[in-house]
This record gives C-alpha cells, structure tokens and sequence, in this order.
C-alpha cells in the first residue's frame, strides 16, 4: 500500500510536468468516471516509501464551475489523499494563491510548490520561501519543473508531511471579517452539534457561505440539515445585506484580501526593469494586421506539414501493408480462413493504419502549439469567428484538421475545456470534407464533370463549411442550448517546449487511437468483408465463361482468317518480287504488308481485350448483387430510389462507412476493375458513365457522400469523446438524414427545373 | 423555503454614465468598480482576480476586434467585449 498523494494547481501551472517528472514512465491515463476529463495517475518511489499519485485536472477554484472542478472538488473530500501537492506559478502568485486559500481549508496535508521560479527571477520577483511557508502553514518548495530542479528536496518534504502526523493539524485559518466569521461560527456551532465526526467543520461552513451546491446537498442528509440550512439562510441574508454582494463574492474577496497582505510581506519586486518576453512576442504574433495572417501560415504549415511529410511514411506502410498480404497469402492456402485475415482484417485495418502517421504528426504539432502557448492566442484570435456558430476560439483548431482527417480532429476537441463545447464541435467536424472524401469528389466529379472538375470539387468543401456553420448554429440554439460559458481566457507566457513532454503528449493521444480505433475498425472491416464474401457461390443467369469461351473463339477464327490472308498475299508478292540485290523480307512490299498485318492483329486483340473486360464488368456486377451486400443494397434500393441512386450506390455508400475512400474501390470491384483501383481510372470513369447515372444524380450522390455518416474510425472517435452512445447515434442519424435531405433536394428539384441536362 | 437567489442589487446595465472596461483603449488602465452579469460570470472572475478595487489594464484588441486582451495582477486574462461592458471601472492613470 503505497501513500496517496494529489497534485493540484491552475491550469497551466507546470502540474503535468512535475508529474511527469516524479513519476517517469511509470503512468496510467484514462478518463474520470462519467466525463471525458483525463485522469492520470502514477506512482514512484523515495527511500522506503511508495506513493500512487493522481494528477487533477488544473483549476482556478473549488467551486461546482465546470467538470473539472466539481472532479477535484470531490476527489479531495473522499478519497481524503494523504498529502496534496498544491503547484503554483510563482509567476503568477496572487491568482494561484487563491486555490491554496481553499485547499488551506479544506485541511489535507498539503506541500506547497512554487513552481516556474525560473519565470518568477526573469520577472524580477524575490519570494521569501520561509515566511511565505509559516502564512500558509504548510512546507514550500521553490522548483524550475521544466529541469526537474528541486524535485529531490520536494520528495524528501513529500515523505516528511505524510509521515509526521505533527503537520496535520493545520495552524492557519484564512482569516475573514468580523461580520463573516460570526456567521461562520453560528454556522460551525451547529454543524458540529449535529455530527461529531465531521471534519474540516470551517470549510464546511464556508462553502454553505458560498451557497456551494454539493455542500448542501451534503448537510441536507444530516438529521438536522433542515436547521441547519435555515441558519445558513439567516447567515447569507444578513453579508448580503452588509456587504451588498453575494456570500461567495463577499469571501472570495476576503481571500485576495488575505492573499494580498501575504503577498506584499514576502515578495519583493526588484527595482529593476524587467523584460515581459511574451507580450513582446504578442506584439507580433497577436496583432492587430499581422495576427490573421501569421495564424493562417501557422494552419497553412500544420496542414501542410501532417499530409506531405505523412506521405512518405504512409506510403512504407501501405507497401508494408501490401507485402503482409502476399506473404500471408503465400502461407495460407486459398481459404476462406486466408480471405478474411487477408482481406477482411487486414485490408480494413491496414487502410486504418496508412493514416497513423498523419495522426501523430498531428498531434505532434498540436502539442508543440499548447505546449509554447499558442493555441490560447489562437482561441483569441479566433474567438469572433467561431463565436458566431456559439463556439469558443479555440474550437477552430479541430474545425481546420478536420479537413484532413475527423478522427484526430475530434480527438483534437480535448483542447476545449467546456464539454459543451466539445460536443458542439465534435458533432460538426464531420462536415468538414477530410481527405478520404477527396478521392470519391475525384472520380465523381471527374466522369460527370470533366470540364468543371475543380470548381465541383471546391464547392463539396465550401458545402461542407456551410453545413458545419448552419449545423453549429441550429445545436447551439436547440439541444446544446444555455450550456454555454462565459469566455474568460487565461493567455499565459510563452514558452519553450521540451521533447519529453512533447513525445508525452503526442504518445498518449496517438496510443489512445491505436487502442480505441483498432478494435472497432477490425470489427467494421470483418463486417464488410462478410458481407461480400456469402454466400460462398452465387448463380449467376448468364453462363459468363461459356460466353468468354464464343467471344475468344470468335476472336481467334478472326485471328486466324487475318493470319491465313497475310501469308496468301505474301506468298503473291514473293512470287512476283525479282529483286537480287535485296532479300525479300527486307523488300518494302513486304514491310507494308507486314505493318498492315500487325496493325489489324492489334486491333483485333484490343477488341477481344474490351469485350471480355465488359463482361468481367458485367459478371462482376452480377456477382456483387447476388453477394449479402449486393442484397442489402437491393434493399435499400427503394429508399435511395428519390435520390436517383441504385442499388449499386447504396452498396458504395454502405462500404463507404467503413472508410469514405471505400466508395471508390468498391465501384471498382461493381464494374469490375477489381478494387485496386485509384479515382482515375478509366475502368470506373466508363463504368459510371455508362450505368445511367446523369450529372445530376452524381452531383446529389457527391453531397450525399460529403454529409453522410463519418466513416467508422469517426464514429468510434465521437463515442470516445462524447462519451455516449446518445450522441453518436443523434450524429449518426443527422448527418443520415441531412444527406438525405439533401440529396433529395438536388433530384428533386433539379429535376422539375433540368438542371444540369 | 428559502431564497437563496439575493435581490438586484448589482450593477445595472442600463445606468449608461458608468465608465466600461470595454470602453478602455489599449494602453489605458482602469480600477474596478463594481461586475454586473450573471452569478456564474460574476463569482468566476472574482475568483480569477478580479476583485474590486484591482487595477486592470487593456493590453490590446484581437485582430478582429472582439476579445480584449488584459492584464490584472501581473498576468494576461482575455474577455469578449459583450462581458467586458458588464464591468464597471473608474479610469486610473
Ligand atoms: N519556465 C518554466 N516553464 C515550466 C516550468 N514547469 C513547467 N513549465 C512549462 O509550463 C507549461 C505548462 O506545463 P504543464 O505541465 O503542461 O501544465 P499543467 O498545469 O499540467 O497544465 P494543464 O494540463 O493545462 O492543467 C509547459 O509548457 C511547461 O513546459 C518551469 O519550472 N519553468
């Protein structure tokens, strides 16, 4: 049994880093029960004595204002931690210190960190450690986090609270006004009356000062909870009448006050002019004509960066995908054992793969921004934007990677730290057309479009943000409605990454898709491969290879007339050729005989070659509907039939839920090119053209695909970070019924008025 | 059976005479007077610092105009102009 220990601070105070620090490797991350909150924990080891260590998430307060708060709030009062490691920036004392008021009442055995001392001497701040230390009542350890400074002197203290039980009993009491420490007393008395065994009677009393919900609700339980509410009633009424402010206003200043007067006795601002480095940086970086455009070449960079560099590694995997299969294929014998692992699991799972690299570089980039303090001026500059669709500025972020991939861009909406937000911004990524749907605009826009091509394409996208924003505005103003918070946006210091946190950050996001989207893609491709694999044989109406024998006979006769012919001219013309000084094969006569002959054969294979790909098309097709996907999408023929699709679309577009590029090599497989096909070939384009598709249904099949069910990967993603199935499923069947709609729209309306004919 | 919810007694957005931070250019620096707005919105920014009496100075627009960028006890806090014109401050130099 190891000593439990909490690490508790603002956001933004080093906590990760010096969690990180004390316990290495040796850590867990998951999610607190109910909320998409991170929960890590760690353990490590000083001298004889093991700690577990739980990092909480930053806050500014003990109040129920947000998850976070409401998760660390409670933490402390039951799992009662053995000592609680409060950091604070030492930068920045007076806001951090505010915290330390209230975990100074909530009475845990607490070790002080005064963190960033670095930060705190470049700003010309001298602290008095010891007398700080004796105001709080609890032990101080000045620490530079970032080079690990002072984490042996922290451990050593670490072990010494939890140890003596000397330091539990806690000297200090914030003190408040004479009016509100009545009240608190009045409160105090009562509650000890009414349960001995309750500690920390003055936070109790303070925070029902506060009108805190919890802690009413807790009182409420005790036999004479009514009493004493009706007290704290009492008590609320008179310091609103004194104080002409709410109980929680009237403490909370008492706070600074007291925070305030520590302050000014043991802090010293040197006389010297100090540099403020960030807010040079700021004056660039956030201005007011250069602000957009640095920010666009920063997006610029991202996008450019995650997709181009992925490439390279991308195309490894892709080989390395391919060379699996063959060696596998080469193992097993032809099976249907050897189809599923080859085909089913690992296609499907490889095509997941190629993507890895993308989403780490990503995340990479991403941490490189939260972790230098970017990504707070980002949510400043484009807060206005974004919050017009009801959103914070920072939703932006995952708004732009959508457009590559929705999985690491929702997995991106952590950045946010309302969960309202999130799930606002989750619900609408799917909108943004990733990369995988470019494939499917390409083919599409291609074989109906061919002139047009470009602008077709471009408008899917600007579609797309439209959707997004009218999306966005709808939620916000219905189901996601008052949720919101007041946009109060710490932008703190510039820093330096470093590696190590850098590599920790990217690891953790990049494993948890790795775990989360492995399984469900596995699961999803099995499916599909199910699907097309039964049943095993399928009678087909036409005898296809009865006919390719007639076709090849036909051709060969053909063949073989053309054959019999060049020699009986030949034969002629070598009889009539009289020429000594040259030999007859190298006669012109000859050679234009020969290059007519080659020519006509040529021709005649060609042919022989397109009419047996038809019917291979053909039997393909044939095959595919007679397969259970063929089937489902027969199925569902009559429900897409307004949209002017067929069942040929509702298969594309059922496989395209696996992963949207699916879309193409699945029509590859229906006009039978086989499904190794890219969006240019020609196979497909002809096939598409000729299977009575017309430019309007295209076009509505081009927004259907644009707006229809994120692929599977998504889905997963929108579980994992909305955290119920409620609102994957309400994604699911908006985004369903939007493309619907939609596609609908387009048919119909186009047309009643011949568009596009 | 109690009320918990305390009368008007806060700032009132109609009293238009009252100087508002979202007044303040940059560069300029004001004491707070008195926060207006919501509970929530109120008790957050108390607890961030914003306490009466607290000099507050702008630092500078977004480049879009809307948030402000401020700096209170030594470190930098931004606010939507909406919230800003709720806080009411005496211009300080
Ligand atoms: N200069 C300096 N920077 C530090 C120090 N400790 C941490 N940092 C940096 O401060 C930033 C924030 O550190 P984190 O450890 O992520 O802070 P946190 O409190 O976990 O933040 P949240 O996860 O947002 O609550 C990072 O860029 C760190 O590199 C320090 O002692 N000195």
């Amino acid at each position: 049994m190891g000593l439990n220990i909490a690490i508790a601070g603002n956001p933004n105070c080093g906590k990760t880093t010096i969690f990180n620090a004390l316990t290495g490797a040796r850590q867990q991350v998951g999610n607190w029960p109910g909320v998409t909150v991170e929960r890590k924990s760690g353990r490590f080891k000083h001298l004889e004595h093991k700690f577990d260590v739980i990092d909480l998430p930053g806050t500014y307060s003990l109040t129920a204002f947000s998850a976070e708060e409401r998760i660390v709030q409670q933490f402390l009062l039951n799992e009662k931690p053995d000592v609680v490691i409060n950091i604070i920036d030492a930068s920045n004392l007076e806001r951090n210190l505010f915290l330390t008021t209230q975990l100074i009442e909530l009475g845990s055995p607490m070790v002080i960190v005064l963190n960033m001392m670095d930060m705190a001497d470049e700003k010309g701040l001298e602290i008095d450690i010891e007398t700080l230390a004796t105001l709080l009542g609890a032990p101080v350890v000045p620490i530079v986090g970032r080079s690990g400074e002072g984490i042996d002197v922290l451990k050593e203290k670490i072990v010494r609270v939890a140890t003596e039980l000397s330091t539990k009993s806690r000297p200090i009491n914030i003190p408040y006004q004479r009016d509100i420490e009545n009240e608190i007393e009045k409160i105090s008395n009562l509650v000890k009356q009414s349960n001995k065994n309750l500690h920390e009677i003055r936070w109790i009393a303070v925070k029902l000062l506060e009108s805190d919900e919890q802690t009413r609700d807790e009182i409420r339980a005790l036999n004479s909870g009514e009493a004493i509410l009706k007290q704290v009633g009492q008590s609320i009424d008179r310091i609103e009448r004194l104080f002409k402010d709410t109980g929680r206003a009237v403490i909370s200043h008492a706070r600074y006050g007291f925070i305030q007067g520590a302050v000014r006795e043991c802090v010293i601002e040197k006389l010297q002019d100090s540099v403020d480095y960030s807010r040079r940086i700021d004056r660039v970086i956030t201005n007011r004509w250069l602000g957009l455009p640095i920010f666009g070449l920063f997006m610029w960079l991202m996008f450019k960066i995650t997709y181009d560099l992925g490439s390279f590694p991308m195309d490894w995997i892709d080989a390395g995908v391919a060379s699996l299969m063959n060696l596998i294929s080469g193992l097993l014998p032809e099976s249907m054992f050897a189809s599923l692992v080859i085909d089913g699991a690992i296609g499907g799972v490889g095509a997941i793969a190629v993507f890895l690299p993308n989403i780490f570089i990503l995340f990479f980039i991403i941490a490189i921004l939260e972790d230098s303090g970017y990504m707070a001026r980002v949510a400043f500059i484009m807060d206005r934007v974004m919050h017009n669709i009801g959103l914070h500025g920072k939703a932006f972020i995952p708004m732009v990677m959508g457009f590559g991939c929705n999985v690491p861009a929702i997995m991106g909406t952590r950045i946010l730290e309302s969960r309202r937000d999130r799930i606002l911004t989750v619900l609408i990524n799917p909108f943004m057309s990733c990369s995988a749907r470019l494939p499917v605009y390409i083919l599409v826009a291609g074989a109906f479009f061919p002139e047009n091509a470009a602008t077709v394409i471009f408008s899917m996208y600007i579609f797309g943000i439209l959707a997004a924003i009218a999306s966005g505005k709808l939620f916000s103003k219905t189901i996601l409605k008052g949720m919101s918070k007041p946009f109060v946006l710490e932008l703190p210091p510039y820093q330096r990454p470093t590696m190590r946190s850098l590599i920790l950050h990217t690891w953790e996001r990049g494993y948890l898709f790795i775990q989360k989207m492995g399984t469900v893609i596995l699961v999803g491709s099995i499916l599909i491969w199910v699907l097309g694999y039964f049943p095993r044989n399928v009678e087909l109406d036409r005898d296809y290879s009865g006919e390719r024998k007639i076709v090849s006979q036909s051709y060969s006769q053909d063949l073989f007339k053309l054959t019999l012919n060049f020699e009986t001219s030949i034969k002629k013309d070598r009889d009539s050729y009289h020429s000594e000084m040259v030999e007859y094969p190298a006669s012109t006569g000859y050679k234009q005989l020969k290059a007519q002959y080659d020519s006509l054969k040529s021709h005649i294979s060609e042919a022989e070659a397109s009419t047996l790909f038809a019917l291979r098309q053909q039997e393909m097709g044939d095959i595919t509907e007679r397969k259970w996907i063929g089937r489902v999408g027969k199925v569902f023929e009559p429900i897409v039939a307004p949209l002017g699709f067929t069942w040929r679309e509702s298969v594309a577009l059922i496989t395209g839920f696996v992963a949207k590029e699916i879309v193409v090599s699945t029509y590859g497989v229906l006009f039978g090119v086989g499904d190794d096909v890219d969006e240019k070939s020609h196979g497909v384009i002809s096939g598409l053209r000729a299977s009575g598709m017309t430019p309007l249904v295209a076009l509505g099949f081009l927004v259907f695909t644009l707006l229809y069910t994120p692929c599977l990967a998504t889905v997963a993603a929108i579980k994992r970070e909305t955290g119920t199935w409620a609102y994957t499923f309400f994604s699911i069947a908006y985004s369903l019924v939007l493309a619907y709609g939609m596609a609908f729209g387009i048919n119909y309306f186009g047309t009643m008025f011949q568009w596009l004919s | 059976m109690f009320n918990f919810r305390k009368p008007q007694y806060r700032v009132s957005a109609e009293n238009l005479d009252d100087l508002r931070l979202s007044d303040l250019k940059p560069g300029e620096k004001g004491r707070i007077v008195e926060i207006g707005g919501s509970d929530q919105f109120r008790h957050r920014l108390i607890e961030m610092g914003l306490t009466k009496d607290i000099e507050i100075s702008v630092d500078k627009y977004a480049p879009l105009l809307d948030p402000m960028e401020l700096i209170v006890r030594g470190y930098h806090i931004s606010l939507r102009g909406i919230d800003a014109q709720k806080i009411v401050v005496t211009k300080s130099t």
